[in-house]
């Protein structure tokens, strides 16, 4: 479908500098891309080049699915013995960044460079958009957007990458690493040095942990200061004595569930503001959508029972609306906008808000509102 | 306010993590009418977008934005919020 391989969206370019070919990429780079860029390489290892130069100062953006690109590309030219350069702009550095402002654009480069030998399998499928409407559409989406199987050590080197550029960006960051869970357990796979390896063990040794209940529950948590920290009794003396003072762990999800967390640990207590919190969002999202690339397709059965969860949803949502529409006499629309500023507002999601709502129901306004716990 | 791309949704999208699939589920499980492929066009900036299904995409970006620990960066439009807290969206220009 043009929406979806539309050509101007990216585009590599090949040129050559004596003994070098420089390698540009323009536009965006996500899912597709990773196969034009592939090509783009292989055509440069066929003609035997000793350096090349990977020019990133015209892309625009790089998703989940370009990182692994990337760190599958290091790896390629690593394996056919050519030096790899990157050129990078501060552009791509503010795009990837979120927006924020960094002088230190070549440690972008380092980060690149520190990816070191990873695996290279990743696979092709290429993709494709049905024009069935609706439901078979999006089943269709949901099972191509989690079908691009991606070899695990492309997967860890992608995170490697991912955990090197959060410590930059993310301000007053000391280490950041990623736990998964694999084999029931949590695993520490990419971490920015020794101590953040210790840190993750320890909470995984004591069951207890901004990452583990990150990993475990699906939502962020923020240590502020260890110093009066009292949610993690057995973890925190131990992160104490190794110098950390604060942490901040964002969940990360594959297909909707949670599999893991991005941790970032920092020296200084209260040093992650609000601004940080939304960069390290930000990669955790990116995480989760190397994550959720990597998952090799999801069963019929997940597909049919996500999509019974969210008829569910929105039944709950459409009965609340219903409610707002009935008692402040407004249009669906209108009554939609109620709930969204509700939930906003009070900082619950939007389906928690409904289902509160479609519990009162029936009953007098008596102040004895149902709330509904899991 | 500097010139805003088109896909900026996609933007954001990307940015939390969610395939078209899940942010699509995410849509109509909050009411979206639209199809899979008109929530691309949105995404993308191909179509746009009316304010109420705006809002629906953007509420459904930014409540994963929440999860992850971030907050809301997808700008609703003028009916949801008209006080400085949010930056508005004002549609395509």
């Amino acid at each position: 479908m043009s929406l979806i391989n539309d050509p101007s969206r990216f585009k590599v370019t090949t040129s050559f500098e004596g003994r070098s070919a420089v390698l540009g990429l323009h536009g965006r780079v996500e899912s597709l891309a990773a196969f034009d860029l592939w090509a783009a390489m292989k055509g440069v290892i066929d003609r035997h080049r000793e350096t090349v130069v990977l020019d990133l100062t015209e892309l625009e953006f790089i998703g989940a699915a370009g990182l692994v690109a990337l760190a599958d590309a290091e790896k390629s030219f690593a394996e056919a013995g050519v030096e790899l350069t990157v050129r990078t702009p501060s552009r791509l550095v503010k795009q990837l960044l979120g927006g924020m402002e960094l002088n230190e654009v070549t440690r972008l480069d380092q980060a690149l460079a520190r990816l070191g030998h990873l695996g290279r399998e990743q696979a092709g499928g290429s993709s494709h958009s049905s024009n069935r409407p609706n439901f078979e559409a999006s089943c269709e989406d949901l099972r191509r957007m989690t079908a691009i199987p991606t070899a695990a050590d492309v997967v860890d080197g992608a995170l490697r990458l991912v955990v090197e550029l959060a410590q930059i960006s993310v301000g007053g960051a000391d280490g950041v690493s990623v736990s998964l869970l694999r084999h029931g357990g949590l695993l520490t796979v990419a971490a920015t040095d020794e101590t953040v390896m210790e840190m993750d063990t320890d909470q995984y040794a004591t069951g207890e942990g901004p990452c583990v209940d990150a990993s475990r529950r699906g939502r962020w948590f923020h240590a502020e200061s260890l110093e009066t920290e009292t949610r993690w009794p057995s973890f925190t003396p131990r992160a104490r004595a190794l110098g950390i003072m604060a942490i901040l762990s964002s969940p990360l999800t594959a297909f909707e569930e949670p599999v893991g967390a991005l941790n970032i640990y920092s020296r200084t207590a209260s040093t992650f503001d609000r601004e940080d919190q939304q960069t390290a969002a930000v990669f955790a999202g990116k995480a989760s959508g190397i994550l959720s690339d990597a998952r090799a397709g999801a069963t019929e059965t997940q597909v049919a029972a996500r999509f019974q969860e969210a008829l569910r949803s929105r039944e709950i949502i459409a009965t609340a609306k219903g409610i707002v529409m009935e008692r402040e006499s407004l249009n669906e629309e209108d009554a939609f906008t109620t709930l969204l500023r509700q939930s906003i507002k009070s900082g619950v999601s939007l389906l928690d808000r409904a289902e509160s709502f479609a519990l009162s129901t029936g009953r007098p306004k008596t102040g004895c509102e149902h709330q509904q716990n899991d | 306010m500097t010139e805003r791309a088109l896909n900026e949704l996609d933007t954001f999208r990307q940015e939390a993590g969610l395939s078209h699939g899940e942010l699509w589920l995410r849509y109509f499980e909050m009411g979206g009418m639209s199809s899979g492929l008109e929530l691309e066009a949105f995404l993308y900036g191909v179509l746009l977008p009316s304010a109420h299904d705006h809002d629906v995409i953007a509420h459904a970006i930014n409540e994963r934005f929440v999860e992850l620990g971030g907050n809301h960066p997808v700008a609703y439009s003028k009916d949801v919020w008209s006080d400085s807290k949010f930056q508005t969206w004002t549609g395509g220009e």
